[in-house]
């Protein structure tokens, strides 16, 4: 016994040595990246601090290069004006009708124009009343625009007057994209300020910045792709790191909304039923 | 006691440099230098080696955690501290000793800290890019990687051994 001490006790380096190293291979041939301890990763909290100081630091040694990205994004964005500025005057000749034909982007889509009579933006669950029913073709699960970006979606429609959840309901989850990239998330409202909702699920190595437009994805059959839902003011990690929540300043004004544009979709009744089939497949 | 503040304070700093600023220099996209490996270099010799090894266990466990790659920077930091010892006795002539010494240029003379640290960088840089390119095996860049950030921490280490030299003979 007290032989077999001595030989640990001459040998203890290579034994700590072993040990070091296995516990070094445990670490590294870990197969669950995913459910790997957040105190091994730099999202603790020392490791944050250290990186927050840093960036403070750093942020100002690229501002040559960040002015000319956004002298060259200036540039653009004027020319952008300019096209949709032709573009508008070309609508302003068809704006007489109630019913306004889309040009070749949303020749999927007709609009109908709409009064709100009642709207409320300081509850939690806020609807909007609209003075046009079935008898003007709305349907359930229409979109809902004004001229600034979006407002909600046609929930029960009755024969004159239809009313439609608001953006501004933790009950509507709208499919949402930073412009520019293919990445969605989905906004929702967090019933904290009319102002603002929050875009949840926005994968982490996505590339944006405060101030970026968020527009609608296309990709459920109640809105085209495009849309201006609002502008990026905000943004942190959401609980599990991988994903970002921003927080959208909305476009739309919902204290004064006054008229609002209802968007069908006539391909929408095909859409919806291929989905339908390919799940139930 | 006031030893282990130094060193205390001394992996402080080695943590912030290597983060803040090692991290993010790619010299010609290969050259990472590694300010961190000077702290186990530094630890006096008289220190056992299940010591040194578990400091630099620590040490690198904590770059790991800085970087997100958890085990790469601990299991080189481990094995340097293992060949630390028998590199010096590969160098050291019979009879020299040097045993309660406290590795420096000073103590140790330009050039046998030269070839210390030479050849501890050397080591640490092979293990390290060794694990790292398990994931990715590319021998040529990988031959690249180790030559040019053993070269670079090389360097590194022998001007932030003259910088801490004077506090020393201050000391002394």
């Amino acid at each position: 016994m007290r032989n077999l001490f001595d030989f640990l006790w001459r040998h203890s380096s290579w034994i700590v040595f072993a040990i070091y190293v296995v516990l070094c291979c445990v670490l590294l041939f870990d197969r669950n990246p995913y459910q790997r301890s957040v105190y091994f990763s730099s999202a603790n909290r020392a490791a944050v601090v250290v990186y927050d100081l840093k960036s403070e630091v750093s942020s100002y040694l690229g501002l040559r290069k960040a002015n000319r990205d956004l002298q060259l994004r200036n540039g653009e964005l004027e020319m952008e004006v300019v096209n949709l500025k032709a573009q508008l005057n070309n609508y302003r000749s068809a704006v007489g009708k109630d019913t306004i034909p889309a040009d070749s982007v949303l020749h999927d889509y007709d609009f109908v124009v709409a009064r709100v009579v009642n709207n409320s933006v300081a509850q939690i669950n806020n609807y909007i009343t609209i003075d046009k029913g079935r008898a003007d073709g709305i349907e359930p699960e229409m979109g809902v625009v004004d001229q600034n970006g979006v407002v909600g979606i046609i929930n029960v429609v009755g024969e004159h007057h239809a009313v439609a959840i608001s953006v501004l309901n933790p009950k509507l989850r709208l499919s949402c994209k930073v412009k520019g990239s293919n990445y969605f998330g989905s906004l929702v409202w967090d019933a904290v300020s009319p102002r603002y909702a929050i875009l949840e699920e926005m994968p982490r190595h996505v590339e944006f910045a405060p101030g970026d437009t968020i527009v609608t994805s296309g990709y459920s059959s109640v809105f085209p792709e495009g849309l201006m839902v609002g502008v990026i003011s905000d943004y942190k990690k959401q609980r599990d790191d991988n994903f970002y929540a921003l927080q959208v300043e909305l476009s739309t004004d919902f204290g004064c909304l006054g008229y609002v544009r209802i968007i069908s979709n006539r391909m929408k009744e095909e859409q919806d039923k291929l989905e339908k089939e390919a799940r139930y497949e | 006691m006031s030893d282990w503040l130094r060193y205390l304070f001394l992996f402080v700093i080695v943590v912030l440099l290597q983060v803040i600023i090692g991290n993010n220099i790619h010299l010609f996209g290969v050259a990472i230098p590694f300010f961190y490996i000077y702290f186990i270099l530094r630890l006096p010799l008289s220190l056992s080696v299940n010591w040194v090894m578990t400091l630099a266990f620590v040490l690198g466990l904590t770059i790991d955690i800085f970087s997100n790659t958890p085990g790469m920077n601990a299991l080189a930091c481990v094995v340097l501290a293992a060949l630390r010892k028998p590199v010096l006795n590969l160098y050291t002539p019979r009879g020299e000793d040097y045993a309660e010494a406290v590795p420096s240029i000073r103590s140790f003379g330009m050039s046998l800290y030269v070839r210390y640290a030479l050849t501890l960088s050397l080591c640490f840089c092979a293990a390290l890019f060794l694990v790292e390119s398990l994931s990715l095996l590319n021998i040529g860049r990988l031959i690249a990687r180790v030559a040019a950030s053993t070269a670079l921490t090389f360097l590194v280490i022998l001007g932030m051994d003259s910088l801490t030299k004077s506090g020393r003979e201050k000391r002394l």
